[in-house]
């Protein structure tokens, strides 16, 4: 969906939600501290919850999820679950475990858990490749937004989009702007929500709750339209369902950007609650998220296309469509780009950055200039980050995949390598670093098996299909992780004690 | 090593004495129960799309939404809001009774005539 010139209103409405973050990030400047990258404002359990919800929330979230319900139906909810439930898998294995860890990033926490610089290399090399894989998905849905904003092509469009992402982190470097994430995520959550609103009052269904009013635009679609939500399974088979579902969720578990936000809680209990916070709100997007795609094809219904088969390449963008379809005034249009435009920008940005400090802190002092200074470190940052943004660009020139579904990607690898890694580092003291770096090298295998092999083997293609390898993928992946620690030397017995005596309640016993 | 020998070892098939224990558990609890929320809402769901051409999931509304839509679109990430909920009501409770265990421990432990 080309615009046909540039979208004055709504741009001018994206600049100025880019204005109110970077002001208020100015404002509690001084209140806080920055690390990796991984800054935020963490008071109270609320605050944490928010802040957990607006460091999930992104382009997947916001317009991602949404197309894929317009496309596929109700194998879209398999999203809505996996990424949910990931939360509770996160809530009562990790984070209370994590935060007693204290340390600040992936691949610090292996690094440090299995006495190994190989196994931190390694976790740091695959946080890269998640980080590039995530970003891709985001970069489609900047130059998706940046394509109706300025009505350029979708090639123009990465371009222009990737050009201001690094303009907008340099800029917000420069000024040392600290991410308010409370205040953005109650900015995004109206900017998803209130348009929903909107639309449910014009069609006349109930718009005070959306995430139930849609559910007369269903019925409309079957009673007026014939189109019919009423076989779940018939694109896609329980097992692919439930593979993709568990996927995600092993994902959620161990995605480094996520599992981040543990270290920074300020306590134990504060790290907890704040999981549960976070759930609720991002459970808020979730909610609302099918009614954007239910609405959107009750819009094409109208339109004579009831059955028409939807084009994937405009499918991500049928938030705004829904909107605009329902003749809403043009600042709520405005409002829903900007939404979409600050959660894709500052998801990216912060993926790069992680990706660009993993390199910069865990590989090339280590493997590349020993006795590196933070100054050098700190060069080198900026330089990857320009050189992972160049990357991420050029993957996304061609149009591989809906955001969803590139994302899922980035999911399992998280699912297959850092989740077990993470999973046993904490719950089974014999698991050492020859077991973990060998179950990760194989799951970093499981991941691309179906691009790698599946030509070759059909099967390969069924048992770890590329969006959802870690249904099978996870459990082999800790399978090996145990039968190679078994085969191996045992972890220091200073290691088995900090685990009894410091991350877990066994009373010092 | 315990003091009587045995080494010691962190397994959550084997938890150790002391909170570990019931935390484990709790975990194990409610893993399960989100495990069979999930598989067993979605084989129910996949009963109901192969018996009579998925007329009950044209016909069972539930809150405005076909009932599979709902079940999967609300309810379970309601569960999963209320099965954190009470896994940190859990924790909550033990921690209170470990430092009110600890906070008799130290009282009762104090010798007489020491002043605290």
């Amino acid at each position: 969906m080309v615009a046909k010139g540039v979208q004055f209103i709504p741009l001018l409405m994206v600049a100025g939600m880019f204005l109110l973050f970077i002001v208020s990030g100015l404002g509690s400047k001084m209140r806080q501290t920055s690390d990796y990258g991984f800054s935020g404002s963490y008071s109270g359990r609320v605050g944490s919850g928010a802040a957990i919800a607006s460091n999930w929330m992104s382009a997947a979230s916001i317009l991602g999820l949404a197309g894929l319900f317009y496309l596929k139906g109700y194998y879209a909810m398999a999203f809505v679950i996996g990424w949910t439930g990931g939360y509770v898998l996160l809530l009562v294995l990790m984070a209370t475990q994590i935060r007693r860890f204290g340390k600040f990033t992936a691949p610090d926490f292996v690094g440090f858990r299995y006495e190994s610089a190989t196994a931190r290399t390694l976790v740091a090399l695959i946080s890269i490749v998640i980080s590039v894989i995530y970003c891709v998905a985001q970069f489609r849905g900047i130059a998706l937004l940046v394509s109706w904003l300025f009505g350029l092509q979708y090639k123009e469009a990465v371009l222009t989009g990737a050009a201001l992402l690094v303009a907008f982190v340099v800029v917000s470097g420069t000024l040392g702007v600290i991410r308010n994430q409370r205040l953005q995520y109650f900015v995004l959550i109206t900017a998803f929500v209130l348009p929903l609103m909107f639309i449910n009052r014009k069609l006349g269904y109930f718009w005070v709750l959306p995430q139930f009013g849609y559910g007369e635009a269903i019925t409309t679609l079957q009673e007026q339209f014939g189109f019919f939500w009423s076989e779940p399974f018939a694109s896609i088979s329980l097992f692919q369902w439930l593979a993709l579902c568990f996927t995600l969720m092993f994902g959620t578990a161990g995605l480094p950007h996520v599992l981040s936000r543990f270290y920074l809680a300020p306590s134990m209990r504060d790290a907890r609650w704040g999981v549960v916070w976070g759930l609720f709100f991002i459970s808020l997007i979730y909610w609302s998220a099918p009614a954007y795609g239910v609405l959107a094809r009750l819009f094409d219904a109208r339109a004579g296309n009831a059955f028409k088969l939807p084009d994937p390449a405009q499918a991500d963008l049928v938030t705004l469509t829904a909107v605009t379809q329902a003749g809403l005034p043009v600042w709520v249009v405005g409002l829903l780009v900007a939404g979409g435009m600050a959660a894709a920008f500052y998801a990216a940005g912060g993926l790069l950055q992680s990706g660009a400090a993993a390199f910069a802190y865990d590989i090339y002092p280590r493997l590349i200039r020993p006795g590196a200074t933070d100054s050098d470190k700190v060069t080198v940052a900026k330089g990857v980050f320009l050189v992972l943004a160049g990357i991420v660009m050029a993957f996304s020139l061609n149009q591989v995949g809906l955001i969803a579904e590139i994302a899922a990607v980035a999911f399992a690898l998280a699912g297959n390598t850092i989740f077990p890694a993470f999973l046993l580092g904490i719950w089974w003291s014999r698991t050492n670093a020859a077991g973990v770096v060998t179950g990760m090298l194989i799951g970093v295998l499981i991941t691309f098996s179906s691009l790698l092999l599946g030509d070759l083997v059909p099967l390969v293609k069924v048992i770890f299909p590329l969006t959802s390898s870690a249904f099978i993928g996870a459990p082999v992946v800790a399978l090996v992780m145990i039968v190679v620690s078994l085969l191996t030397r045992p972890p220091s017995d200073e290691m088995v004690a900090f685990l009894i005596r410091d991350v877990h309640d066994t009373g010092g016993k | 090593m315990s003091d009587n020998g045995v080494k010691r070892s962190i397994n959550i098939f084997r938890p150790l004495q002391g909170t570990m224990r019931g935390e484990v558990q709790v975990i194990a609890l409610l893993l399960a129960a989100c495990l069979l929320a999930v598989v067993g809402t979605q084989v129910g769901i996949w009963v109901l799309e192969e018996s009579i051409d998925g007329f009950w999931l044209t016909e069972l509304v539930f809150f405005n939404l076909p009932i599979h839509f709902w079940i999967s679109g609300q309810f379970l990430p309601l569960l999963f809001i209320v099965l954190g909920l009470v896994f940190n009501l859990w924790m909550d409770r033990h921690e209170l009774r470990r430092m009110e265990g600890t906070i008799r421990f130290r009282a009762t432990g104090r010798k007489k005539g020491e002043v605290p």
